[in-house]
């Protein structure tokens, strides 16, 4: 999605608290996928723990890391995991459901076959409210 | 009559909450209870996108979460490698 749509969308990851850290809430796919990590106490490990994402997914999506007080997902109610999509206008225009099974990328990769179907000058800086 | 209707219903329910649990697992069931922190969140589709700061790969920078004067929209996508 990132490589079809970057050169028209900007695309940002927010990298957030752990969902199943291994002193929480571990899940059996972590450790059969060797996701293994505690939930970070300081902002070195959370760093780490998404340098360490990186790494392994060759993630080329923008990324950056939420301070250790979560201040942007606790206004964008981001945890576990969530897509919004905000127009040329700095509006919302969608809101995805909380992961795992509101995380729809294939809405959002909908959206962005619609809006790339416009005409670049239609499309900057209008709003466009599909959803 | 009634009595009877109850009871099979009761037991019926009693029989779909046990096999969630084994379906689900009770780890999971705990780990639901203990640390789902799942929240709708006040934003609004039309709500103007609140700015915000996050820290860089390298832990030694600020990076503003909404890019500004772009004239292109932005998708935000929140999650961690766990």
């Amino acid at each position: 999605m990132h490589e079809r749509y970057r050169d028209r969308v900007d695309f940002q990851t927010v990298y957030i608290r752990e969902a199943h850290p291994l002193d929480e809430w571990q899940m059996d796919s972590n450790v059969k996928d060797d996701v293994c990590y505690r939930q970070p106490k300081t902002m070195q490990d959370r760093v780490s723990i998404a340098n360490d994402f990186v790494k392994r997914f060759k993630y080329g999506v923008p990324l950056a890391v939420d301070a250790m007080d979560d201040p942007v997902e606790k206004v964008y109610a981001g945890w576990p995991e969530r897509f919004y999509i905000i127009d040329a206008r700095g509006r919302i225009v969608y809101k995805g459901e909380p992961g795992p099974f509101g995380f729809h990328p294939e809405e959002v990769e909908a959206w962005l076959a619609r809006y790339a179907q416009q005409p670049v000058a239609q499309s900057r800086g209008r709003a466009v409210t599909q959803q | 009559m009634l009595k009877k209707i109850l009871l099979v219903a009761g037991g019926l329910v009693v029989l779909a909450a046990t096999v969630i649990v084994v379906k689900i697992g009770p780890s999971n069931i705990i780990g639901m209870i203990r640390y789902d922190q799942r929240r709708e969140g006040d934003l609004k589709v039309g709500d103007i996108a609140p700015a915000g700061m996050l820290i860089s790969l390298d832990g030694r920078a600020q990076v503003p979460l909404l890019k500004s004067n772009t004239g292109r929209p932005q998708i935000l996508v929140f999650g961690s490698f766990t």
